[in-house]
């Protein structure tokens, strides 16, 4: 990983959405003295919902520069773009990829409307779905019979809007390079691993308290590299739907005691939306891998982020800030 | 570099309207087709890349979360690929990385479009275009391909009867596919007397909006060693993006012009140098190649090299591209042409694509075929992925 | 909102059938830049950018995506040109305007790159005199409309008057 930009604003009403894709992207690029010309494939993530546009990567591959190159849109979730970027890597096809995921629910007149449209036609949409709604089911099973006290007002119970996380329009930019292929000092987080699976889509047919798709993309890592499996994290950045759902995911995958969770800030402080909120979260756990370069010990964090209604999928990337061999 | 192959292809029958299923009961039946034909159960799959195209087409946002239990992939890694009209194929190239990185041996790619469904396409695929600029003037698929054979025609003293000349032989092709949307052979006469949609492409030159599912299975090198498989070998893979600005693609200082399909050309370039092709002419045997209509299969044929700028026209009248003719058949299948389920018509290409050199597709198919190449466009003409196929790993002369 | 229709099936089972319709509005920030060139169809003009390497870009750009760096200078290019591509549509399609009508992408004078718009002001009734009125290479002007709405409707082309 070698340079990361963002940008998360409450409302941003001077700027269309290609201009802060352009910008953010530009800013990272120019960290590190490249342009796009350096950068072999684009992997981009939009929602066209959230965002109004049909066929998102059309108005958004000219911004992230990749007009001329190789460009992909993921568009299931920001996160499954990065680990996307990270295969092509692995794969050995390109030598740096730059990942843009973004959303501006401001454009949105009706953001939960918009996720409404993800709801299938034929039983969900009648009843009436959304992220919240979704988040606020999961939250329920979590209380075990726990009386909720509160004066706020709840958006959706039992959640208030401060169990939410911040609604806002984001841009979030990350270039990853091969070994070999960028300037030592620039380099500030090693991708360790990757995992991810998504589970059913009925709400019925799973246990919403249970993390099925979390512990599957847990177990990937683990099996493939023991010494990146969560009990060796130091941090965790989790987007999950609801504060409740953080501190589930916590107890449910037995993290080291004393673990730094959510460090960089709770998920009612975000300027965020449901598309791109598991990508802020895994770059944030880059930024918290970024300040512990220079020390001598092993550190690693992690960023987990959840696409689809409470929590359907799961992706999992830990990062270190030593490259170390892995399968220890 | 780990090589990957296709062992499975599976499509369903397209035709207009399946009023017997539901949107995730089609993408079941296109997997299980897939998996069918490669002799395998979902168990066996490691990862899942699903296509979709504009969510708006099929009715629910995010769709791919949607069918994931059709597809039988809960559990799994699963991502979603969406380019516009080369998702299809784009997804294939995102399950070939999977392949290649080294994680996964078996990945399935296997998806479904009811383009019909929407009353609306083509005004949904109007807000393909910039929101401040372009959304009071109504483009769509069609009216941005008619400027594009407006200007092809221009430059190279074409007509309308050239375009023809491509339905007439795509039909042909499909009347022998039994898979195909629309399969009756036409002559040039009723290409020309059919109704204009916007000049000039008429509705004798335009695909169907097509119903129906389809899927591949690609696995590494090992796996196949391991089960004695003999898959056709993806020998080279190209993607590449132009300006969306249609208006750039012409004038004095414009990079390629709208009427020819120069980065389709530098997509197929690096395929090509992947695969060890020097000679396209000579040593590919069959090109399955998105074209929906039939003026854009003229400028593609020329991208891939099989004939230069302007002169695809004059080897359709020699008999070249078709079935039974000298040199590389184009879309013995009936193309995109003929069947444009818009999600997985990308797949359907690298699925006819590897029946061809694996000897495997019936009556279209193309006599000792063993090099294919098979493209996928998307967005406003944007989009481009390309691919190589052989039945061998040997090299390419 | 919604209504079930049925339908018999070969084999006597009933098909059902949904209709929905996704009534997503949006309210999309356009920026300065194509705000700026908006306001410059109420006052009769047509505004482009100069990019790095020389281009002027009709219509204007905060950036250009080949050079994929910011644009600059202000270019307010002629109110004529010429007709680079075109093409009428017969074909209605649902939720989009009804035919016939024209469209064609001008290159004006000072202009790199050229402008959408609808052809006015032509007789399309008959197909080939529709065509070779609006060729490749035919003089257009630009108009503009009386009452700005303050979007790309604001302005169209007509055939300049041949001698």
């Amino acid at each position: 990983m070698i340079a990361t930009a963002s940008v998360e604003i409450h409302h941003e009403t001077s700027k269309s959405l290609e201009e802060m894709i352009f910008e953010t992207s530009k800013r990272a690029l120019n960290s590190l003295g490249l342009s796009a010309d350096d950068i072999d494939a684009f992997v981009l993530g939009g929602n066209d919902q959230i965002d109004g546009r049909i066929i998102s990567i059309m108005p958004s591959t000219g911004p992230v520069g990749g007009v001329n190159h190789d460009t992909t849109m993921i568009a299931s979730s920001s996160e499954h773009a990065l680990i996307y970027g990270y295969l092509r890597i692995m794969a050995g096809q390109s030598k740096r990829v730059l990942v843009a995921s973004w959303a501006k629910p401001s454009e949105s007149v009706d953001p939960d409307r918009a996720e409404l449209v993800s709801a299938e036609p034929y039983l969900l949409r009648s009843v009436g779905m959304n992220e919240t709604i979704s988040a606020a089911l999961q939250a329920s099973r979590f209380l075990n019979g726990k009386v909720v006290n509160t004066n706020e007002k709840f958006v959706a119970w039992p959640l208030t809007r401060k169990d939410l996380p911040g609604r806002g329009d984001s841009v979030h930019v990350v270039i990853l390079a091969q070994e070999g292929s960028f300037e030592v000092e620039s380099q500030f987080a090693w991708i360790c691993d990757a995992g991810w699976a998504t589970s059913s889509y009925e709400l019925g047919a799973r246990d919403l308290a249970n993390f099925e798709s979390l512990k599957i993309a847990c177990n990937q890592i683990t099996q493939r590299n023991l010494g990146s499996s969560p009990e060796n994290w130091n941090a965790v950045e989790i987007g999950a739907s609801s504060e409740y759902a953080v501190n589930a995911v916590t107890e449910f995958l037995q993290l080291k005691v004393g673990i730094s969770v959510n460090a960089s800030g709770c998920l009612s402080d975000q300027f965020t939306s449901p598309f791109v909120l598991g990508l802020s979260r895994m770059m944030r756990a880059i930024e918290v891998t970024k300040n512990a370069k220079s020390s001598k010990d092993r550190y690693l964090a992690a960023g987990i982020g959840f696409n689809g209604f409470a929590g359907q999928g799961a992706a999992v990337m830990v990062f270190s800030n030593t490259k170390g061999v892995h399968n220890d | 570099m780990i090589n990957v192959g296709i062992i499975g292809f599976g499509q369903s029958r397209f035709q207009t309207k399946r009023t017997d299923v539901t949107f995730p009961e089609l993408v079941k039946e296109g997997a299980d087709l897939a998996l069918a034909d490669a002799g395998i159960t979902i168990k066996d799959v490691d990862a899942v890349v699903y296509p979709l195209a504009p969510d708006a087409l099929i009715g629910v946002g995010n769709g791919e979360r949607w069918v994931i239990d059709a597809l039988g992939a809960t559990g799994k890694p699963f991502m979603r690929v969406n380019n516009g009209g080369a998702t299809g194929m784009s997804a294939v190239l995102t399950a070939w990385t999977h392949v290649a990185s080294g994680l996964f041996d078996v990945v399935l790619v296997a998806g479904a479009d009811r383009v019909s469904e929407s009353g609306s396409a083509q005004s949904v695929l109007n807000k393909m275009w910039d929101v401040g600029y372009e959304r009071t003037i109504p483009l769509n698929t069609i009216t941005m391909l008619a400027l594009s054979a407006q200007r092809y025609m221009h430059l190279y003293d074409s007509d309308e009867t050239d375009m023809a000349l491509v339905t007439v032989k795509n039909r042909k092709h499909a009347s022998l596919n039994p898979y195909a949307h629309l399969r009756t052979p036409i002559t040039v006469e009723e290409v020309l007397a059919s109704r204009t949609l916007a000049w000039p492409i008429k509705l004798g030159d335009a695909c169907p909006a097509s119903t129906g599912a389809a899927g591949v299975v690609l696995v590494s090198e090992r796996y196949a060693q391991r089960n004695n498989l003999k898959p056709a070998w993806i020998r080279g893979i190209g993607q590449n993006s132009e300006t969306y600005w249609m208006g750039a693609r012409v004038g004095a200082k414009s990079q390629g012009d709208h009427a020819d399909a120069d980065a389709l050309a530098h997509a197929f370039d690096i395929a090509y140098k992947q695969a060890g092709i020097t000679d396209p002419v000579n040593q590919i045997d069959v090109a399955e190649i998105y074209a929906p209509f039939s003026s854009v299969e003229l400028h593609v044929i020329e991208a891939a090299h099989l004939a230069k700028k302007g002169k695809s026209p004059e080897g359709l009248r020699n008999g070249k591209f078709t079935l039974g003719g000298s040199g590389p058949v184009v879309n013995p299948s009936g193309g995109t042409q003929c069947t444009n389920p818009i999600a997985v018509t990308g797949t359907i290409r690298v699925g006819e694509a590897a029946n061809q050199v694996l000897g495997r597709t019936g009556a279209h198919q193309v006599p000792n075929a063993r090099v294919a190449i098979a493209s996928a466009i998307g967005g406003d003409h944007q989009f481009y992925s390309t691919m190589v196929l052989c039945s061998d790993l040997e090299e390419i002369s | 909102m919604t209504t079930n229709k049925n339908a018999s099936a070969k084999d006597g089972s009933s098909e059902r059938f949904y209709e929905q319709t996704w009534d997503l509005q949006y309210k999309h920030a356009l920026g300065r830049t194509v705000s700026r060139f908006l306001d410059g169809l109420a006052e009769g003009k047509i505004w482009g950018r100069r990019t790095t390497d020389g281009r002027v870009l009709v219509p204007a750009r905060s950036y250009d995506d080949l050079t994929h760096e910011e644009t600059g200078e202000w270019v307010e290019v002629a109110n004529n040109g010429v007709i680079e591509m075109s093409t009428v549509v017969y074909e209605a399609f649902n939720g989009l305007p009804k035919p016939p009508y024209a469209l064609a992408y001008v290159m004006l004078e000072g202009a790199d790159t050229a402008l959408v718009g609808y052809v006015k002001g032509l007789d399309l009734s008959v197909q080939s005199v529709a065509i070779e009125a609006v060729k490749i290479g035919s003089r257009v002007h630009v108009c503009f409309a009386k009452t700005p709405t303050g979007t790309a409707a604001d302005y169209w082309f007509e055939l300049d008057a041949t001698s």
